[in-house]
């Protein structure tokens, strides 16, 4: 019947152009935009997966409250005059051999670091800035970020197990005035500013990263805190990133330590990347609905004109299922049609967007172009979506073709 | 063989029956026209001998085998290798050449290609030869009831119905189809039955069956 569905097709140039139009706006649509959100959300995600711990341990933080304070727990008639209120804070992890054990027996931990993190601050001769200092082991600390995919001068392992070395923030650098090479002090308020030999810089392009954060090596972290062997956090790497999640919530259980996942870290974030996927595909769905109505109508308009065609058909032996084939076929064809041209184009769309250059740091990818997404899942499902609503809109008015019985359509004469 | 027995056929808002228990057989090779007034019935008998309509009771046999028990693909299967129709309103697909709609039964049998030489030859035969390529649009009205002549012979049915195929046309083109209709019976033993207003082309048939007001006369 392809033959046929072609034929009835190319007969109705201008109504088919316009459905096809319909469909590769929509496709298009969908392409480029899923392309240039999923292009931001894939870099921002790629960020907050693999810049930061998948899994950070940290230190506990306790908030005092009525419940915790109860000296009599079954009492009911005992009050307090003034709630207790206050935090019970630990400044380092109670028992890091512990964990340490845990992550190298658990199979998902691909990796994991040590760290001290302090909250510091900087100053170069008169120039002070707030921000913090993470002490980590070059080697474990590099298999578990990409810290080393951000550096712009030096390389991480520069910073070497000890020896006042440290690498800092590409803003962080420029807001102090200094360069690399040069010697900044850094202070954690309870103990004397130490000196530091800046010896690489980073740039994630996260501004908050950027202008506040600068790593030393773990043992210099530890002296600069005046308490050696404590440390402050454990940074975790699995293999699948997205059993983070489930993984935190069963190591809370068995420790008195904050444990922390990405995406609880980041769930302000990953709800706005929701809402943009909500805003995005209900955009698309509502192009291609609008298409498929076009399809439904003008295939039921078909349908009514080619009445007589379906009697003569079904005279000669073409089945009721052939009928349903030469008005399907004609929607398929359109989705086809429409879906490929309008891959093309929104590909084509895509491209055009990656060279539109963006302020830097922001939605900037390498050499400050807009990140766009060119992944083959994009494709396939605007594909798809473009066929399925071809066929829906399709069904109907095909199936109410296969159910005209040849007789009715001649006694009423063909109308 | 055709054969028509005790055939009955109402609509649900007539107030009597179309056809009242029709009896008949038609015999291969047979050249027979249904006359009658409009009303009286012949179109209906027409149809549900050729399978495209069924009777309200009573049964119609082709060749000892009862329609009514026969499975729909068989219907379909029968109505594609075995019938050919002709319409009043030739009812060619307009989008399609005159060789193309010719070939629209061989298409369905999968049989396109190897047909093709056969519908050149039939077009040459009502007279179409070097028109093979025009749209529908392109050929008069008797052309185009030639193109449907042709498409009803390409699988060389046994039977070829046809419901008032000159009705639609001037007298000059009119006998020309009846004469194409002798013609073909004649040479290709096609069991043709053929309804008819004209008394003068209803007579070209060998048999002539009347029906007065669903009755055979």
């Amino acid at each position: 019947m392809m033959f046929l569905s072609l034929r009835f097709l190319l007969a109705r140039r201008k109504q088919s152009i316009l459905i096809l139009m319909g469909i590769t706006i929509g496709t298009a649509a969908y392409v480029a935009i899923s392309g240039m959100m999923l292009g931001f959300q894939s870099y921002l995600l790629e960020q907050l997966v693999n810049n930061e711990a998948h899994v950070r341990i940290s230190a506990r933080e306790e908030i005092l409250t009525e419940k915790e304070m109860a000296s009599f727990p079954h009492s009911t008639h005992v009050f307090w005059d003034i709630p207790p209120s206050g935090r019970k804070d630990s400044t380092r992890i109670e028992s890091p051999l512990g964990w340490f054990n845990k992550l190298d027996r658990d199979s998902k931990v691909a990796a994991y670091s040590p760290q001290v993190v302090s909250q510091v601050i900087f100053s170069r001769a008169k120039v002070t800035r707030a921000g913090r200092v993470i002490g980590s082991q070059f080697e474990r600390q590099m298999k578990v970020t990409n810290i080393e995919k951000y550096m712009k001068a030096g390389t991480f392992k520069d910073l070497g197990n000890s020896g006042n070395r440290l690498i800092i923030g590409s803003e962080l650098l420029k807001q102090l005035g200094t360069r690399v090479s040069e010697t900044l002090l850094v202070a954690t308020g309870s103990e004397a500013p130490q000196p530091f030999k800046i010896v690489g810089v980073f740039e994630t392009g996260i501004k908050t990263i950027d202008e506040t954060t600068a790593f030393i090596s773990l043992v210099d972290a530890q002296k600069l805190r005046g308490r050696p062997s404590e440390i402050t956090d454990i940074a975790v790497k699995f293999y699948e990133p997205q059993k983070a999640e489930s993984q935190a919530q069963e190591w809370r259980i068995s420790s008195l330590d904050k444990v922390l996942a990405w995406q609880e870290a980041s769930a302000s974030i990953l709800s706005v990347f929701k809402t943009q996927n909500i805003v995005r595909n209900s955009m698309t769905i509502s192009i291609i609905i609008v298409a498929g109505f076009g399809i439904y109508n003008i295939l039921s308009i078909l349908v009514n004109q080619k009445k007589k065609d379906i009697a003569i058909l079904r005279s000669m032996g073409y089945t009721p299922k052939d009928i349903v084939k030469l008005f399907l076929n004609q929607g398929i064809l359109l989705g086809l049609i429409g879906g490929v041209i309008g891959l093309i184009l929104g590909n084509l769309l895509c491209h055009i967007m990656a060279q539109i250059e963006v302020a830097p740091g922001r939605i900037s990818g390498p050499g400050n172009k807009m990140i766009i997404s060119f992944s083959i899942f994009i494709y396939v499902k605007a594909f798809l979506i473009a066929i399925f609503s071809s066929v829906v809109s399709s069904i109907i008015p095909s199936r109410e073709a296969g159910k005209l019985e040849p007789m009715d359509i001649i006694r009423s004469g063909g109308q | 063989m055709i054969e028509v027995k005790n055939l009955f056929k109402s609509f649900p808002n007539a107030p009597s029956p179309i056809l009242k228990g029709i009896n008949l057989k038609i015999e291969n090779g047979d050249f027979v026209s249904l006359v009658g007034r409009s009303g009286s019935g012949k179109s209906t008998l027409l149809y549900i001998m050729s399978t495209l309509d069924f009777g309200t009771s009573g049964e119609v046999y082709y060749d000892q085998n009862k329609v009514s028990h026969l499975p729909r693909e068989e219907i379909y299967r029968i109505r594609n290798k075995k019938i050919g129709f002709v319409f009043q309103f030739h009812y060619l697909i307009q989008e399609l050449t005159a060789l193309e709609n010719v070939l629209l039964p061989a298409r369905k049998a999968n049989e396109y290609e190897q047909r093709k030489p056969l519908a050149l030859k039939l077009l040459k035969e009502v007279g179409l030869e070097g028109m093979e390529n025009r749209a529908p649009s392109e050929l008069s009205g008797g052309e185009q009831q030639r193109v449907a002549i042709a498409r009803s012979l390409i699988m060389e049915p046994t039977y070829l119905f046809a419901d008032e195929p000159t009705g639609n046309l001037d007298s000059i083109n009119g006998l020309m189809i009846i004469e194409l209709f002798e013609k073909i019976n004649k040479e290709k033993g096609t069991t043709i039955i053929y309804v008819t207003h004209d008394k003068e082309f209803a007579q070209k048939a060998r048999h002539q069956i009347s029906l007065v007001d669903g009755v055979l006369s």
